[in-house]
Protein backbone atom coordinates (compact mmCIF):
# COMPACT_ATOMS: atom_id res chain seq x y z
CA UNK A 1 0.00 0.00 0.00
CA UNK A 2 1.30 3.66 -0.57
CA UNK A 3 0.62 6.47 1.32
CA UNK A 4 1.03 10.22 0.08
CA UNK A 5 0.62 12.87 2.90
CA UNK A 6 1.37 16.59 2.18
CA UNK A 7 1.71 18.55 4.61
CA UNK A 8 1.08 22.43 2.99
CA UNK A 9 2.74 25.95 4.15
CA UNK A 10 2.27 26.48 7.67
CA UNK A 11 0.16 23.48 8.20
CA UNK A 12 0.85 20.41 10.98
CA UNK A 13 0.13 17.22 10.76
CA UNK A 14 0.03 14.32 13.68
CA UNK A 15 -0.65 10.98 12.97
CA UNK A 16 -0.23 6.96 13.99
CA UNK A 17 -0.09 4.16 11.76
CA UNK A 18 -0.86 1.16 13.49
CA UNK A 19 0.91 -1.74 11.86
CA UNK A 20 -0.41 -5.18 12.38
CA UNK A 21 -0.54 -8.55 10.38
CA UNK A 22 2.09 -8.50 6.92
CA UNK A 23 2.37 -5.80 4.73
CA UNK A 24 4.39 -3.92 2.18
CA UNK A 25 3.74 -0.20 2.66
CA UNK A 26 5.69 3.04 1.52
CA UNK A 27 4.80 6.26 2.62
CA UNK A 28 5.83 9.55 0.90
CA UNK A 29 5.93 12.11 3.13
CA UNK A 30 6.35 16.15 1.42
CA UNK A 31 6.54 18.76 4.02
CA UNK A 32 5.75 22.62 2.46
CA UNK A 33 7.59 25.65 3.84
CA UNK A 34 7.20 25.98 7.51
CA UNK A 35 4.89 22.68 7.77
CA UNK A 36 5.87 20.04 10.57
CA UNK A 37 4.83 16.31 10.68
CA UNK A 38 4.77 14.30 13.87
CA UNK A 39 4.45 10.76 12.37
CA UNK A 40 4.22 7.43 14.44
CA UNK A 41 4.88 3.63 13.33
CA UNK A 42 3.63 1.20 15.51
CA UNK A 43 4.16 -2.42 13.99
CA UNK A 44 3.23 -5.35 15.17
CA UNK A 45 3.98 -7.88 12.92
CA UNK A 46 2.87 -11.93 12.84
CA UNK A 47 4.52 -11.90 9.26
CA UNK A 48 6.74 -9.49 8.06
CA UNK A 49 5.96 -5.74 7.10
CA UNK A 50 8.22 -3.71 5.06
CA UNK A 51 8.27 0.23 5.23
CA UNK A 52 9.56 2.21 2.54
CA UNK A 53 9.48 6.10 4.09
CA UNK A 54 10.65 8.85 2.19
CA UNK A 55 10.53 12.31 3.45
CA UNK A 56 11.31 15.46 1.17
CA UNK A 57 11.12 18.75 2.38
CA UNK A 58 9.79 21.36 -0.07
CA UNK A 59 10.49 24.73 1.70
CA UNK A 60 12.15 26.29 4.47
CA UNK A 61 12.02 25.61 8.00
CA UNK A 62 9.79 23.03 7.83
CA UNK A 63 10.00 19.99 10.23
CA UNK A 64 9.19 16.13 10.53
CA UNK A 65 9.32 14.29 13.57
CA UNK A 66 9.35 10.50 12.95
CA UNK A 67 9.08 7.46 15.61
CA UNK A 68 8.52 4.18 15.83
CA UNK A 69 7.70 1.67 17.87
CA UNK A 70 8.21 -2.24 16.66
CA UNK A 71 7.41 -5.37 18.79
CA UNK A 72 8.69 -8.58 17.45
CA UNK A 73 7.49 -12.41 17.97
CA UNK A 74 7.73 -15.20 16.92
CA UNK A 75 8.88 -15.39 13.40
CA UNK A 76 8.11 -11.54 12.77
CA UNK A 77 9.66 -9.43 11.11
CA UNK A 78 10.04 -5.38 10.71
CA UNK A 79 11.83 -3.23 8.62
CA UNK A 80 12.20 -0.09 8.19
CA UNK A 81 13.62 2.03 4.82
CA UNK A 82 14.01 5.55 5.47
CA UNK A 83 15.39 8.09 3.64
CA UNK A 84 15.04 11.83 5.15
CA UNK A 85 15.79 14.32 2.12
CA UNK A 86 17.12 17.75 3.65
CA UNK A 87 17.14 19.27 -0.09
CA UNK A 88 15.66 22.47 1.40
CA UNK A 89 17.95 24.80 4.19
CA UNK A 90 16.95 25.00 7.20
CA UNK A 91 14.82 22.36 8.07
CA UNK A 92 14.71 19.99 11.21
CA UNK A 93 14.43 16.49 11.23
CA UNK A 94 14.39 13.95 14.57
CA UNK A 95 13.40 10.00 14.42
CA UNK A 96 13.59 7.63 17.16
CA UNK A 97 12.93 4.05 16.77
CA UNK A 98 12.91 1.50 19.34
CA UNK A 99 12.12 -2.20 18.68
CA UNK A 100 11.66 -5.00 21.46
CA UNK A 101 12.74 -8.04 19.90
CA UNK A 102 11.44 -11.60 21.05
CA UNK A 103 11.75 -15.57 20.30
CA UNK A 104 12.85 -15.69 16.27
CA UNK A 105 12.18 -12.39 15.34
CA UNK A 106 13.99 -10.31 13.65
CA UNK A 107 13.84 -6.15 12.19
CA UNK A 108 16.24 -4.35 10.13
CA UNK A 109 16.45 -0.53 10.27
CA UNK A 110 18.43 1.37 7.33
CA UNK A 111 17.98 4.94 7.78
CA UNK A 112 19.91 7.75 5.44
CA UNK A 113 19.64 11.49 6.58
CA UNK A 114 21.16 13.15 3.32
CA UNK A 115 22.29 16.91 3.40
CA UNK A 116 23.51 18.61 0.23
CA UNK A 117 26.00 20.87 0.45
CA UNK A 118 23.83 24.03 -0.09
CA UNK A 119 21.78 23.09 2.83
CA UNK A 120 23.29 24.70 5.79
CA UNK A 121 20.83 25.42 9.16
CA UNK A 122 20.16 21.97 8.72
CA UNK A 123 18.99 19.85 12.20
CA UNK A 124 19.25 16.47 11.64
CA UNK A 125 19.04 13.40 14.30
CA UNK A 126 18.56 9.98 14.32
CA UNK A 127 18.21 7.27 16.63
CA UNK A 128 18.03 3.23 17.00
CA UNK A 129 17.44 1.19 19.92
CA UNK A 130 16.71 -2.52 20.50
CA UNK A 131 16.15 -4.55 23.13
CA UNK A 132 17.23 -8.33 22.02
CA UNK A 133 14.84 -10.36 24.70
CA UNK A 134 15.60 -13.36 23.32
CA UNK A 135 18.86 -15.38 21.86
CA UNK A 136 17.46 -15.95 18.79
CA UNK A 137 16.19 -12.68 17.78
CA UNK A 138 18.29 -10.41 15.46
CA UNK A 139 18.54 -6.97 14.19
CA UNK A 140 20.59 -5.12 11.72
CA UNK A 141 20.66 -1.43 12.31
CA UNK A 142 22.24 1.21 9.69
CA UNK A 143 21.42 4.07 10.23
CA UNK A 144 23.49 6.76 7.76
CA UNK A 145 23.97 10.41 7.67
CA UNK A 146 25.51 11.58 4.47
CA UNK A 147 26.42 15.45 4.65
CA UNK A 148 27.98 17.72 2.56
CA UNK A 149 26.88 20.78 4.11
CA UNK A 150 28.89 22.72 7.01
CA UNK A 151 27.05 24.76 9.61
CA UNK A 152 24.40 21.87 10.63
CA UNK A 153 23.40 19.99 13.12
CA UNK A 154 23.40 16.03 12.74
CA UNK A 155 23.58 12.86 15.10
CA UNK A 156 22.74 9.31 14.60
CA UNK A 157 23.50 6.62 16.97
CA UNK A 158 21.88 2.69 17.37
CA UNK A 159 22.09 0.38 20.14
CA UNK A 160 21.42 -3.01 20.52
CA UNK A 161 21.03 -3.91 24.27
CA UNK A 162 19.51 -7.12 26.64
CA UNK A 163 18.21 -6.57 29.70
CA UNK A 164 20.17 -4.88 32.61
CA UNK A 165 21.19 -7.90 34.95
CA UNK A 166 22.17 -4.99 38.06
CA UNK A 167 18.77 -3.46 37.17
CA UNK A 168 17.22 -6.81 37.51
CA UNK A 169 18.73 -8.37 41.00
CA UNK A 170 18.36 -4.47 42.25
CA UNK A 171 14.06 -4.73 41.48
CA UNK A 172 14.20 -8.44 42.73
CA UNK A 173 16.10 -7.91 45.92
CA UNK A 174 13.48 -5.38 47.24
CA UNK A 175 11.18 -8.45 46.29
CA UNK A 176 9.89 -7.39 42.98
CA UNK A 177 9.70 -10.89 40.80
CA UNK A 178 12.29 -11.48 38.66
CA UNK A 179 9.27 -11.35 35.63
CA UNK A 180 7.56 -8.49 37.06
CA UNK A 181 11.33 -6.75 37.15
CA UNK A 182 11.81 -7.88 33.20
CA UNK A 183 8.48 -6.16 32.45
CA UNK A 184 9.21 -2.85 34.23
CA UNK A 185 12.62 -3.08 32.33
CA UNK A 186 10.88 -3.72 28.96
CA UNK A 187 7.72 -0.55 29.82
CA UNK A 188 10.32 1.28 30.43
CA UNK A 189 12.95 1.45 27.62
CA UNK A 190 9.84 1.78 25.24
CA UNK A 191 8.21 4.85 27.29
CA UNK A 192 9.14 7.06 25.19
CA UNK A 193 7.13 5.54 22.30
CA UNK A 194 4.08 4.77 24.35
CA UNK A 195 3.45 7.83 25.95
CA UNK A 196 3.27 9.81 23.56
CA UNK A 197 0.35 7.19 21.75
CA UNK A 198 -3.20 7.67 21.92
CA UNK A 199 -4.81 5.39 24.80
CA UNK A 200 -6.10 2.64 22.01
CA UNK A 201 -3.23 2.14 20.15
CA UNK A 202 -1.12 2.01 23.48
CA UNK A 203 -3.16 -0.66 24.76
CA UNK A 204 -2.31 -2.82 21.82
CA UNK A 205 0.83 -2.40 21.63
CA UNK A 206 1.23 -3.39 25.40
CA UNK A 207 -0.97 -6.35 25.00
CA UNK A 208 2.02 -7.37 22.65
CA UNK A 209 4.54 -7.72 25.07
CA UNK A 210 4.66 -11.14 26.65
CA UNK A 211 3.81 -11.36 30.10
CA UNK B 1 18.39 -15.69 63.47
CA UNK B 2 20.99 -15.97 60.81
CA UNK B 3 23.63 -18.75 60.69
CA UNK B 4 26.57 -18.31 58.52
CA UNK B 5 28.70 -22.16 58.60
CA UNK B 6 32.12 -22.29 56.29
CA UNK B 7 30.64 -20.24 53.53
CA UNK B 8 33.06 -20.12 50.53
CA UNK B 9 32.37 -18.27 47.37
CA UNK B 10 33.34 -17.62 44.40
CA UNK B 11 33.44 -15.65 41.19
CA UNK B 12 34.64 -15.96 37.89
CA UNK B 13 36.72 -18.99 39.25
CA UNK B 14 38.45 -16.46 42.03
CA UNK B 15 37.86 -17.68 45.59
CA UNK B 16 36.56 -14.57 47.10
CA UNK B 17 35.06 -15.97 50.51
CA UNK B 18 37.09 -18.22 52.17
CA UNK B 19 35.45 -19.76 54.72
CA UNK B 20 32.90 -17.43 56.58
CA UNK B 21 31.39 -18.33 60.14
CA UNK B 22 28.87 -15.90 61.51
CA UNK B 23 26.11 -16.14 63.40
CA UNK B 24 23.69 -13.46 64.10
CA UNK B 25 20.54 -13.16 66.66
CA UNK B 26 17.31 -11.69 66.58
CA UNK B 27 17.72 -8.18 67.14
CA UNK B 28 21.41 -7.69 67.30
CA UNK B 29 23.58 -5.41 65.51
CA UNK B 30 26.76 -6.35 63.63
CA UNK B 31 29.58 -4.34 62.16
CA UNK B 32 31.94 -5.80 59.53
CA UNK B 33 34.84 -3.96 59.25
CA UNK B 34 38.02 -4.88 56.89
CA UNK B 35 40.07 -3.06 54.41
CA UNK B 36 38.78 -3.22 50.35
CA UNK B 37 39.17 -6.28 48.59
CA UNK B 38 38.35 -8.25 51.75
CA UNK B 39 35.26 -9.74 50.07
CA UNK B 40 32.14 -7.33 51.97
CA UNK B 41 30.77 -6.79 49.54
CA UNK B 42 30.51 -10.23 48.21
CA UNK B 43 29.14 -11.52 51.42
CA UNK B 44 26.41 -8.87 51.40
CA UNK B 45 25.90 -9.82 47.62
CA UNK B 46 25.63 -13.87 48.49
CA UNK B 47 23.27 -13.24 50.97
CA UNK B 48 21.27 -11.34 48.38
CA UNK B 49 20.88 -13.83 46.05
CA UNK B 50 23.36 -12.39 43.36
CA UNK B 51 23.99 -14.52 41.08
CA UNK B 52 27.33 -13.28 39.98
CA UNK B 53 28.89 -15.30 42.93
CA UNK B 54 29.13 -18.71 42.43
CA UNK B 55 28.48 -20.38 46.67
CA UNK B 56 31.51 -23.84 46.20
CA UNK B 57 30.64 -24.91 49.48
CA UNK B 58 28.67 -24.14 53.22
CA UNK B 59 25.87 -23.39 54.16
CA UNK B 60 23.40 -20.53 55.13
CA UNK B 61 20.34 -20.56 57.34
CA UNK B 62 17.84 -17.85 57.93
CA UNK B 63 15.24 -18.37 59.90
CA UNK B 64 15.34 -22.29 59.94
CA UNK B 65 15.41 -22.40 55.92
CA UNK B 66 18.35 -22.76 53.66
CA UNK B 67 18.77 -19.23 52.10
CA UNK B 68 21.15 -19.97 49.40
CA UNK B 69 18.01 -22.24 48.02
CA UNK B 70 15.98 -19.17 47.82
CA UNK B 71 15.77 -16.32 45.02
CA UNK B 72 16.88 -13.02 45.32
CA UNK B 73 12.63 -12.03 45.49
CA UNK B 74 11.94 -14.66 48.08
CA UNK B 75 15.08 -13.68 50.04
CA UNK B 76 13.25 -9.73 49.97
CA UNK B 77 9.54 -11.31 50.78
CA UNK B 78 10.99 -13.49 54.14
CA UNK B 79 12.55 -9.75 54.88
CA UNK B 80 16.43 -9.51 54.11
CA UNK B 81 17.54 -6.35 53.33
CA UNK B 82 20.48 -5.27 51.20
CA UNK B 83 21.79 -1.14 51.23
CA UNK B 84 23.97 -1.29 48.26
CA UNK B 85 27.03 0.11 48.30
CA UNK B 86 26.72 1.18 44.87
CA UNK B 87 22.99 1.75 44.07
CA UNK B 88 21.72 1.05 40.71
CA UNK B 89 20.25 3.73 38.59
CA UNK B 90 17.06 2.17 36.38
CA UNK B 91 16.40 4.86 33.95
CA UNK B 92 12.73 5.00 32.83
CA UNK B 93 11.52 3.13 36.25
CA UNK B 94 10.41 6.02 38.46
CA UNK B 95 11.01 5.56 42.22
CA UNK B 96 7.34 5.19 42.63
CA UNK B 97 6.73 2.48 40.20
CA UNK B 98 9.77 0.67 41.63
CA UNK B 99 8.42 0.69 45.24
CA UNK B 100 4.61 0.27 44.18
CA UNK B 101 5.52 -2.94 42.84
CA UNK B 102 8.06 -3.82 45.60
CA UNK B 103 5.08 -3.57 48.25
CA UNK B 104 2.15 -5.08 46.42
CA UNK B 105 4.37 -7.95 45.71
CA UNK B 106 5.57 -7.97 49.51
CA UNK B 107 1.94 -8.37 50.40
CA UNK B 108 0.92 -10.78 47.91
CA UNK B 109 3.62 -13.06 49.33
CA UNK B 110 2.12 -12.82 53.00
CA UNK B 111 -1.50 -13.26 51.30
CA UNK B 112 -2.28 -9.45 52.12
CA UNK B 113 -4.25 -7.20 49.40
CA UNK B 114 -2.85 -4.62 47.53
CA UNK B 115 -2.86 -1.00 49.17
CA UNK B 116 -4.96 1.54 47.63
CA UNK B 117 -3.28 4.37 45.93
CA UNK B 118 -3.55 6.67 49.21
CA UNK B 119 -2.80 4.36 51.54
CA UNK B 120 0.14 3.56 49.49
CA UNK B 121 0.96 7.68 49.64
CA UNK B 122 0.34 7.81 52.57
CA UNK B 123 2.80 4.94 53.53
CA UNK B 124 5.56 6.69 51.13
CA UNK B 125 4.84 10.18 53.01
CA UNK B 126 5.22 8.80 56.57
CA UNK B 127 8.86 6.73 55.43
CA UNK B 128 10.14 9.63 53.14
CA UNK B 129 9.87 11.76 56.45
CA UNK B 130 12.14 9.52 58.00
CA UNK B 131 15.16 9.96 55.55
CA UNK B 132 13.94 13.60 55.15
CA UNK B 133 13.20 13.32 51.19
CA UNK B 134 10.83 15.74 49.81
CA UNK B 135 7.61 14.25 47.30
CA UNK B 136 9.47 14.79 44.00
CA UNK B 137 12.08 11.83 44.77
CA UNK B 138 9.38 9.77 44.31
CA UNK B 139 8.56 10.68 40.71
CA UNK B 140 11.99 10.57 40.07
CA UNK B 141 13.82 7.97 38.03
CA UNK B 142 15.58 5.21 40.22
CA UNK B 143 18.57 6.61 41.83
CA UNK B 144 18.73 8.35 38.41
CA UNK B 145 20.84 11.58 38.73
CA UNK B 146 20.62 11.15 42.25
CA UNK B 147 24.10 12.02 44.14
CA UNK B 148 25.80 9.97 46.32
CA UNK B 149 23.93 10.77 49.29
CA UNK B 150 20.47 10.74 48.02
CA UNK B 151 20.91 7.21 46.85
CA UNK B 152 22.01 6.09 50.38
CA UNK B 153 19.03 8.25 51.65
CA UNK B 154 16.75 6.09 49.19
CA UNK B 155 18.36 2.85 50.36
CA UNK B 156 17.33 3.65 53.93
CA UNK B 157 13.76 4.83 52.26
CA UNK B 158 13.51 1.37 50.90
CA UNK B 159 14.56 0.00 54.07
CA UNK B 160 11.87 1.99 56.05
CA UNK B 161 8.60 1.36 53.63
CA UNK B 162 10.09 -2.99 53.32
CA UNK B 163 10.44 -3.35 57.20
CA UNK B 164 13.29 -5.68 56.98
CA UNK B 165 13.96 -8.30 59.71
CA UNK B 166 17.60 -8.78 58.22
CA UNK B 167 19.23 -5.45 57.06
CA UNK B 168 22.78 -5.56 55.60
CA UNK B 169 23.74 -2.17 55.24
CA UNK B 170 27.03 -2.11 52.81
CA UNK B 171 28.95 1.31 53.27
CA UNK B 172 25.61 3.10 53.57
CA UNK B 173 27.85 5.53 55.26
CA UNK B 174 30.31 6.20 52.61
CA UNK B 175 30.65 8.92 50.69
CA UNK B 176 28.25 11.24 53.65
CA UNK B 177 28.81 15.18 54.30
CA UNK B 178 27.63 15.27 57.85
CA UNK B 179 24.03 16.38 57.31
CA UNK B 180 23.51 13.09 55.22
CA UNK B 181 24.96 11.07 57.60
CA UNK B 182 22.99 12.42 60.27
CA UNK B 183 19.57 11.69 58.37
CA UNK B 184 20.88 8.44 57.39
CA UNK B 185 22.23 7.15 61.25
CA UNK B 186 18.97 8.72 62.37
CA UNK B 187 16.94 6.68 59.67
CA UNK B 188 18.33 3.35 60.44
CA UNK B 189 17.98 4.18 64.25
CA UNK B 190 14.84 4.59 63.64
CA UNK B 191 14.12 1.15 62.23
CA UNK B 192 15.53 -0.61 64.90
CA UNK B 193 13.06 -2.92 67.08
CA UNK B 194 13.85 -5.91 69.25
CA UNK B 195 13.41 -7.87 66.73
CA UNK B 196 14.93 -6.91 63.55
CA UNK B 197 19.00 -7.15 63.26
CA UNK B 198 21.59 -5.39 61.24
CA UNK B 199 24.70 -6.11 59.57
CA UNK B 200 26.22 -3.12 59.26
CA UNK B 201 29.32 -2.32 56.47
CA UNK B 202 31.44 0.59 57.53
CA UNK B 203 35.05 1.70 57.94
CA UNK B 204 34.35 4.57 60.28
CA UNK B 205 33.17 4.90 63.37
CA UNK B 206 31.02 7.82 62.93
CA UNK B 207 27.86 5.71 61.62
CA UNK B 208 28.32 3.29 64.86
CA UNK B 209 28.00 6.11 66.78
CA UNK B 210 24.01 5.88 65.90
CA UNK B 211 23.30 2.32 65.78
CA UNK B 212 25.90 1.17 68.67
CA UNK B 213 26.65 -2.76 68.08
CA UNK B 214 26.91 -5.41 69.52
CA UNK B 215 29.65 -7.34 68.04
CA UNK B 216 32.39 -6.12 65.45
CA UNK B 217 33.70 -8.67 62.86
CA UNK B 218 37.01 -7.52 61.01
CA UNK B 219 37.02 -9.62 57.52
CA UNK B 220 40.28 -9.77 55.98
CA UNK B 221 40.78 -11.83 52.56
CA UNK B 222 37.82 -13.88 52.31
CA UNK B 223 37.75 -14.46 56.22
CA UNK B 224 36.42 -12.93 60.06
CA UNK B 225 39.99 -12.58 61.39
CA UNK B 226 39.04 -11.01 64.44
CA UNK B 227 35.68 -10.50 66.15
CA UNK B 228 35.40 -8.05 69.62
CA UNK B 229 33.23 -5.92 70.98
CA UNK B 230 32.38 -1.90 69.84
CA UNK B 231 35.69 -0.61 71.22
CA UNK B 232 37.28 -1.84 68.56
CA UNK B 233 35.72 -0.08 66.39
CA UNK B 234 37.82 2.77 67.64
CA UNK B 235 41.09 0.97 67.93
CA UNK B 236 40.58 0.17 64.50
CA UNK B 237 39.91 4.12 63.68
CA UNK B 238 42.92 5.31 65.27
CA UNK B 239 45.39 2.35 64.54
CA UNK B 240 44.11 0.61 61.19
CA UNK B 241 43.47 -2.94 60.29
CA UNK B 242 47.75 -3.89 59.89
CA UNK B 243 48.17 -5.14 63.72
CA UNK B 244 44.92 -7.57 63.56
CA UNK B 245 46.58 -8.47 60.03
CA UNK B 246 49.87 -9.62 62.21
CA UNK B 247 48.10 -10.94 65.15
CA UNK B 248 46.07 -13.37 63.30
CA UNK B 249 49.07 -14.44 60.79
CA UNK B 250 50.81 -15.30 63.75
CA UNK B 251 48.31 -17.66 65.22
N1 LIG C 1 32.23 -9.04 39.69
C1 LIG C 1 33.51 -9.25 40.04
N2 LIG C 1 34.39 -9.74 39.14
C2 LIG C 1 35.69 -9.95 39.47
N3 LIG C 1 36.19 -9.72 40.69
C3 LIG C 1 35.38 -9.25 41.62
C4 LIG C 1 33.98 -8.97 41.36
N4 LIG C 1 33.42 -8.51 42.50
C5 LIG C 1 34.41 -8.49 43.41
N5 LIG C 1 35.57 -8.93 42.90
C6 LIG C 1 36.84 -9.03 43.60
O1 LIG C 1 36.59 -9.64 44.84
C7 LIG C 1 37.37 -9.08 45.86
C8 LIG C 1 36.49 -8.62 47.00
O2 LIG C 1 35.68 -7.56 46.55
P1 LIG C 1 34.56 -6.90 47.48
O3 LIG C 1 33.71 -7.97 48.02
O4 LIG C 1 33.91 -5.84 46.68
O5 LIG C 1 35.45 -6.27 48.65
P2 LIG C 1 35.09 -5.15 49.72
O6 LIG C 1 33.64 -4.88 49.66
O7 LIG C 1 35.53 -5.73 51.02
O8 LIG C 1 35.92 -3.96 49.36
C9 LIG C 1 38.16 -7.94 45.23
O9 LIG C 1 39.46 -8.39 44.97
C10 LIG C 1 37.41 -7.68 43.95
O10 LIG C 1 38.30 -7.22 42.97
MG1 LIG D 1 32.59 -3.17 49.23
Amino acid sequence: MAVCIKIAAGESLSRVFLQKGAAVERYDIVIEEGGKAEITFVTLPEGEICNDICVKFAGRNASCVLRGLYITRGSGRASYNITMNHDVPDCYSNQLFKGLLYDASRADFYGLVKVPAYCIGTEAYQANHNLLLSEDARVRTLPQLEIYADDVKCSHGATIGRLNEDELFYMQSRGISRETARRLQQMAFAAEILDTLPEDIQAQALEYIPN
Amino acid sequence: MLQIKDLHASVADREILKGINLSIGRGEVHAIMGPNGAGKSTLSGVLAGKSAYSVTSGSVTYNGKDLLEMSPEERSWAGVFLGFQYPTEIPGVTNAAFLKAAVAEHRKSKGLPDLSAAELMRLFREKMAVVEMDKSFLSRGVNVGFSGGEKKRNEIFQMAVLEPQLALLDETDSGLDVDALRIVGNGINSLRTADNSFVVITHYQRLLDYIVPDFIHVLYDGRIIKSAGKELALEIEEKGYDWIIKEAENK
